[in-house]
């Protein structure tokens, strides 16, 4: 049987969007990843701006790395 | 259920890759998920794969296996700034099908010089949510037929991701604006704010074009945003409109981005 939530998922905020479609996110414990969106956002069409609330995947190998796969209304 | 190993680079373990639904796909390391690959009809018919992968072999895997698992055409969509996985999607065989420019669209008429803009003779406006549903939805389709006949696109456009009823290109009526002619809607703009104000969609008859028509209800709109506090609205330009690139950049818009729809 696969294990497929072998990320961890934390909310945050976007501080920063980057060059190269790349976003600096601050977590909830103030810890900032360099994040970038999901295939899925992407496809819909779903923006991420600055101040966005997000939800956002950590591998666990890499806590300074991170994918958007949601994005909450403000 | 397929599953095909492979060496990753990422450990002395081989990654498998495991088509784990219709459409989906995983690649896993040591049983656990490193890389996940799908595959959904769009509203308007067409195949969208996407895959999300956190290091470049893993989504080179998953592009092989999926992508001999799929008919043609696939469809993907990546922001052209994003090199790494434009690069990614290139190595798999795909190629731009169409780029449409980001603009932000500033509100303020002292920016936009469409604080005195006037409706052509024998027009008016009718603010959002007070526009007559059928005449909306009659004006809706006629430009929908208009836009089919010629350019032959509006199936594929960005505000058609989402599921429609069949038939029914107007899912929320309130969303829009129009120009009024005393007997029926010559044009339309649909502003949604979800976070943000978004320009979905601004049309005219092709009978009535140039007329200025379009350039009053951006006018309409953006007033309104600005007025209620709004400072700038997005909207997405297929980088071959003409007559709305220069609608746009004429009152100030200017491009911050740039999705490219990738074809295989």
């Amino acid at each position: 049987m696969t294990k497929d939530k072998n990320v961890i998922e934390v909310e945050g905020r976007v501080v920063e969007c980057l060059r190269s479609a790349m976003f600096t996110v601050e977590l909830e414990n103030g810890h900032q990843v360099l994040a970038h969106i999901s295939g899925k956002m992407r496809k819909h069409y779903i923006k991420i701006y600055l101040e966005d609330r997000v939800l956002v995947e950590l591998p666990p190998y890499d806590l300074t790395r991170g994918r958007i796969v949601f994005r909450y209304r403000n | 259920m397929n599953t095909k190993p492979f060496p990753s680079g990422l450990s002395e373990n081989a990654v498998m890759i495991t088509r784990v639904a219709d459409r989906q796909w995983h690649a896993l390391e040591d049983d656990l998920v490193v890389g996940r690959g799908y595959a959904e009809h769009r509203a308007d018919g067409r195949l969208f794969v996407g895959i999300d992968a956190w290091h470049d072999a893993t989504f080179d895997r998953l592009a092989e296996a999926m992508l001999a698992q799929l008919p043609t055409p696939l469809f993907t969509l990546v922001d052209e700034a994003d090199v790494e996985l434009t690069a990614g999607w290139r190595r798999a065989g795909f190629t731009i099908g169409r780029r449409e420019w980001e603009y932000v669209v500033p509100t303020d008429p002292r920016i936009t010089g469409l604080d005195d803009v006037l409706p052509p003779s024998g027009v008016s406006i009718v603010p959002a949510g007070q526009a007559d549903e059928s005449l909306l939805r009659a004006v809706d389709r006629a430009i929908r037929d208009e836009v089919e006949a010629a350019a032959g696109w509006w199936q594929s456009m960005p505000a058609e991701v989402i599921a429609r009823p069949e038939g029914d290109t107007v899912v929320d009526p309130s969303k829009y604006g129009v120009a009024a002619a005393p007997d029926r809607y010559l044009g339309l703009i649909r502003v949604v704010r979800v976070n943000r104000p978004r320009i979905g969609l601004i049309a005219v008859r092709a009978g009535e074009q140039r007329r200025g028509i379009a350039r009053t209800l951006l006018a309409h709109a953006l007033g309104t945003l600005h007025r209620s506090g709004s400072a700038a609205a997005w909207a997405e330009v297929h980088e071959s409109n003409r007559a709305a690139t220069a609608l746009f950049e004429g009152i100030g818009a200017r491009p911050v981005s740039s999705n490219l729809e990738l074809v295989r």
